[in-house]
């Protein structure tokens, strides 16, 4: 075959590797963008007065003065919008056929113009149970999707019974020509921005707050509380077993068949499907021996640790391994005996690679949601104290990224929390890779070095 | 005078006469054998804790997966394709399950297997060091991600995706499958046809091979990628959509054990085979990738060990409706996995209703066993690879 | 020293979580489709009450019985009837269930608001999900394939649906199963050739309910038992709770005004209203 022909293989054999790692890669960045974008979203985005409110109200953040100031502002602004419809009600329970006629378009148009504002004059706050009611839009970007309602009737349009209907927006102020309230539609298009005041905030807090109404208002501490928890149980369980174990593996054990058949286990307990440990963990920790009466972050701890198990002995078998075996010579030949030399000397240098290992399985064991769902994960709980985690679930961040985005009651008006979640979930874990790759960069660095 | 002792002395090793003041009394070397044969005991019985910990799990769960097979036998369970575990009477047929398990792997490895072993074969011979050293931490990134991460983007991103824009995507997937592999197969057909002509005719036979299977491979695709464009897709949540995500995830396994494996073959092979004045691909193609060929099995193995082990991603994205799509590779509609069976049903982990309890761990059982026979086999394979490799 | 201070800034912040006094805890479990209101309720009473912690899950009503069979919750939310089979598990390991009656709510079939569809009848619902109706076509709609949602089998709503719509007859083989009320809605919402069945709780503007058997669903027809399926919601409780206890205080709050305030923001009818 010409040459020419066998290079244009080989150029299009190197094409197609190339192709399969830009694939990856590209695949990689369709997968994180849209989590960190809108992820960010949660705690960067441009809040209304109403986020105020909550925050002072519920949390107690802010100055009283400032956000009094601020209420005071938006309040000014939305006093024709509500004067047009306090005197549109008084005419209308005066005059009993216009009340027919308008009684209606006009009981949605206030449920509309309440998701967008909050309460509205007249509105009776003893009838309203549920702090969701209590306040408008806390973000600016949800209250032009409410504004777009205000404005808007969503009408289904069916031209023949043989096609699904059409969408089609009628303008609300249609229903009301000729009616002292046409203005409010054009004065709500034109002062929304006073109504709402919106500025750009760094909400931060977002990681601190509880959950207010079923995430509604607040944040997602418990869940970080919980992941916090769950991880690090997952290692004080994991890592004395799994080092132990290694140093065993690498120091003392020989090469019989009974050592082979251990490591045949660890090796069957790395493949073990995560729902598996979780049907296991429930069965057994918490059916079997009863390690606490009900979920539990210890249940969930324990079951994590088998998980991670596997990965922390590898890890630190590698580590052990890789300690030169001069080092080894060179205690033993001043004198020290075995174990004396594996704590002093080999362990310290392995040290690095252990750690590897145990970062890598702590992001591991804080992302996995199959074994935490019925050993220790709740929907909804407050933060836990460290007592009361022996006995108590918790919930956490995995578990709850499921939970809010397919068992919620409002999943679209939630959709900022449920991508913080993901963002900050992914941000640990990422991050807890990053630093693994760090020690493990240092390590190959001194040891090459 | 009375022998003093530390402890930081040998025991027993030269005789008495080199260094007298350092040696144990006799006593005192007993003790110190007995506190490090105790200690090496206490060492060998953690580790064989946690080593038992999986035979644990096992005889866990077989003895309660028992039970059921005893009440129902065998036969429903594994011909029947009606899983109705509350019904009245109860069935627990998990054909179906299990065929929507085996749709969604082998989705998952047509995406997975093509695109992993290219990246690894590129990895490992292709790139320059420098790049390697960017690459790598992809791979890393995407087999850090959580599953759940995974499910919710397959959720709440990809299936609107699917749903409104079905027939481009699939268009899209097309090209993006077909393109490489259409490369391929011109290459290999031209050359394996050229071959075989006298070497008069050779390079003007290649040429025209090249060209007409070139002509009829694209216009294969095209006319594919337009058919699929029309498709309606009716459901974002679906085969389709687990198997893309379950493909994903499995990608960086494929892709590290593949090149672990073509390192494995050695630079010797290599160099060997570039003395002879191979290019490049002559000797991924012909050298290494066969000398590899099981360690890629072996990640193949564990590829499918990793999708079928999946729980979040399908319990999201796959839409749980336990049937054999018609016709069975229709992925375009829901199925369910055994892992979400399991998930699904977990809550009734209780002695209460004796039949449903041990179906649950019936299925945990047959995913066990599973993944223990990939785990055996792929080990096996790379055990064969390293014995011929010598 | 900077790496005592990190482990000391680690250690005040887990106690920083500690809770100032002891908490009297309340653990509900079960429906989802009780789930709001429980929630709802939750919200309001720990507001009254900051000592009290209640912990609420929604793992299904089958799930609820079964913790209160086991002494894992204190009250067990159902939206169906404890059955037969629970009764007897309960009282074998020394638990008395008892009914509270908290609200009343009707199935409502949904359907995407594309759907021209409006009104069925309960055989031609029980006909589509057997899988002998397959498109829309087939009752006079557009040509789309039927997506048929239901929940999962350990809900009371599946119970109540496969009782008095299925009436004990199987859902087709392809039907796609979820967990919770929230989870149909929203399948339904994003998908126009769907037809699923939730909680009257759970209908708004992203659905439509259609009529069945010329009835629509709403807060009066289900009080007044006009809706063919509609069914009450229970909180059961391991006898009769103590009186003056923060338990009892908690089931009895549907019989005051503002716990039926709840309820009706919730989206369920209260028991006074029939």
């Amino acid at each position: 075959m010409a040459l020419s022909r066998r290079k244009l293989i080989d150029d299009s054999f190197s094409g197609l590797g190339i192709f399969s790692i830009l694939l990856m890669s590209a695949s990689l960045v369709v997968l994180l963008a849209p989590m960190v974008v809108r992820g960010l979203g949660a705690f960067c985005f441009r809040a209304t007065v109403e986020h105020l409110r909550v925050q002072f109200n519920e949390f107690g953040v802010g100055n009283a003065e400032d956000t009094a100031a601020d209420v005071a502002r938006a309040a000014v602004a939305r006093k024709p919008a509500f004067d047009m419809l306090v005197d549109f009600e008084t005419e209308l329970t005066d005059d009993f056929v216009r009340e027919m006629k308008y009684r209606e378009p006009l009981d949605e148009l206030k449920k509309s113009l309440r998701e967008l504002l909050g309460p509205l004059p007249g509105d009776d706050r003893d009838k309203m149970p549920l702090p969701r009611q209590w306040y408008g839009q806390t973000r600016w970007q949800r209250a032009l999707v409410k504004q777009h309602d205000v404005l808007y009737r969503t009408e289904w349009v069916f031209q023949t019974r043989d096609e699904m209907g059409k969408k089609t927006f009628v303008p609300r102020v249609d229903d009301f020509r000729g009616t002292p309230i046409e203005p409010l539609f054009a004065y709500v298009e034109d002062h929304l921005e006073e109504m709402m005041q919106p500025r750009w905030t760094l909400h931060w807090r977002f990681l601190t707050q509880e959950s207010i109404d079923s995430h509604f208002f607040g944040g997602i501490w418990p869940e970080l509380l919980g992941t916090f928890y769950l991880a690090t149980g997952t290692m004080l369980f994991a890592v004395p077993v799994g080092v132990i174990a290694a140093i065993y593996l690498t120091e003392y054990a020989g090469r019989g068949r009974f050592i082979s058949l251990l490591r045949t286990c660890i090796s069957t307990l790395a493949g073990v499907p995560s729902i598996v440990f979780g049907l296991f963990g429930l069965a057994f920790f918490i059916n079997g021996i009863h390690v606490s009466d009900n979920k539990s972050v210890l249940a969930g701890s324990l079951t994590l640790a088998l998980l991670v198990l596997p990965t922390v002995i590898r890890a630190s078998e590698e580590a052990i391994r890789a300690v030169p075996r001069t080092y080894k010579e060179a205690a033993l030949s001043v004198g020290a005996g075995r174990w004396r030399t594996i704590v002093t000397v080999v362990l310290p240098a392995a040290l690095p690679g252990i750690l590897t290992g145990i970062i890598i399985s702590m992001g591991r064991a804080a992302g996995e949601t199959a074994p935490i769902i019925f050993t220790a994960a709740v929907s909804v709980g407050k933060p836990l104290s460290l007592f009361q985690t022996l006995n108590e679930g918790t919930p956490a961040l995995s578990w709850n990224i499921y939970n809010l985005a397919t068992e919620h009651e409002a999943i679209d008006e939630i959709r900022h929390v449920q991508y913080g979640m993901v963002f900050a979930l992914v941000f640990l874990v990422l991050t807890m890779s990053l630093a693994a790759i760090l020690v493990r960069a240092r390590i190959s660095k001194k040891l090459r070095g | 005078m009375t022998r003093t002792f530390s402890r930081m002395t040998p025991t027993g090793l030269a005789g008495n006469r080199i260094a007298p003041d350092l040696f144990l009394s006799k006593r005192a070397g007993r003790v110190q054998r007995l506190a490090s044969l105790a200690g090496q005991g206490f060492l060998f019985l953690v580790t064989s804790a946690s080593t038992l910990a999986v035979l644990f799990i096992f005889y866990y769960i077989t003895k309660d997966a028992l039970p059921f097979f005893r009440l129902r036998g065998l036969r429903e369970f594994f011909t029947s394709t009606h899983w109705y575990p509350s019904g009245d009477p109860a069935e627990f047929g998990v054909l179906a399950v299990f065929v929507g398990s085996g749709l969604v792997t082998l989705g998952a490895i047509v995406v997975a297997v093509p695109l992993g072993v290219s990246a690894a074969v590129c990895l490992s011979d292709v790139l320059p060091f420098s790049l390697r050293q960017v690459v790598k931490p992809v791979i890393e990134i995407l087999a850090a991600i959580p599953s759940v991460a995974f499910g919710f983007f397959a959720l709440v991103v990809f299936a609107p995706l699917l749903q409104d824009h079905g027939g481009a995507i699939l268009a899209a997937a097309v090209w993006c499958i077909g393109t490489p592999l259409a490369l391929v197969l011109i290459l290999v057909l031209s050359e394996g046809i050229a071959v075989r002509m006298p070497p008069a005719h050779r390079s003007t036979v290649g040429l025209v091979v090249m060209i007409v299977t070139g002509a009829t491979v694209v216009w294969g695709l095209y006319a594919l990628s337009s058919r699929l464009s029309t498709v309606e897709v009716t459901s974002g949540v679906n085969a389709l959509n687990a198997s893309i995500i379950l493909g994903i995830m499995a990608l960086p396994t494929v892709v590290s054990v593949s090149e672990d494996a073509l390192q494995a073959a050695g630079r010797d092979l290599r160099e060997g085979a570039y003395a002879l004045g191979a290019t490049r691909a002559e000797v991924i193609s012909r050298v290494v990738i066969p000398a590899a060929s099981s360690g890629v099995l072996a990640a193949v193995i564990l590829g499918v060990m990793r999708a079928v082990g999946e729980t979040m991603v399908v319990w999201m994205a796959s839409g749980n409706a336990a049937q054999i799509p018609s016709p069975w590779f229709n992925f375009l509609q829901p199925v369910r996995t055994v892992t979400a069976t399991i998930a699904g049903d977990m809550g009734e982990a209780d002695h209460f209703d004796p039949e449903r309890y041990s179906a649950l761990f019936a299925l945990a059982l047959c995913l066990l066993v599973f993944s223990f026979l990939c785990n055996v086999t792929s080990e096996w394979v790379v055990r064969r690879t390293r014995r011929k490799l010598g | 020293m900077a790496r005592m201070r990190l482990a000391a800034l680690m250690l005040g912040v887990m106690l920083l979580a500690t809770p100032a006094a002891a908490q009297e805890k309340i653990v509900l479990d079960g429906s989802t489709t009780v789930g709001p209101i429980a929630k709802a309720f939750a919200g309001f009473y720990m507001r009254k009450h900051p000592d009290v912690n209640i912990v609420v899950s929604e793992s299904g009503s089958g799930n609820g019985a079964k913790s209160l069979i086991n002494s894992a919750c204190d009250i067990a939310n159902m939206s169906r009837f404890m059955k037969t089979k629970e009764f007897k598990a309960a009282v074998e390991n020394g638990v008395t269930p008892v009914a509270h009656v908290v609200a009343m709510d009707g199935l409502a079939v949904i359907v995407h608001p594309a759907n021209p569809v409006k009104a069925l009848t309960v055989g031609q619902v029980r006909d589509i999900y057997k899988g002998k109706i397959t498109n829309w076509r087939q009752l006079g709609g557009p040509n789309t394939r039927i997506v048929t949602i239901s929940r999962d089998t350990n809900s009371g709503t599946y119970e109540t649906f496969a009782k008095l719509v299925m009436k004990k007859e199987k859902i087709v083989a392809g039907t796609e199963y979820v967990n919770h009320n929230a989870q149909a809605r929203q399948r339904v919402k994003d998908t126009t050739g769907a037809i699923g069945y939730v909680g009257l709780g759970f209908v708004n503007r992203s659905v439509k309910a259609l009529e069945i058997d010329g009835i629509a669903p709403s807060n009066g027809t289900v009080a007044s038992g006009v809706y063919p399926i509609a069914r009450p919601l229970y909180m059961f409780t391991n006898g009769y709770p103590k009186l003056g206890s923060h338990v009892h205080a908690f089931v009895t709050l549907h019989l005051t005004r503002k716990g039926q305030e709840i309820i009706s923001a919730v989206g369920y009818v209260p028991v006074t209203s029939y």
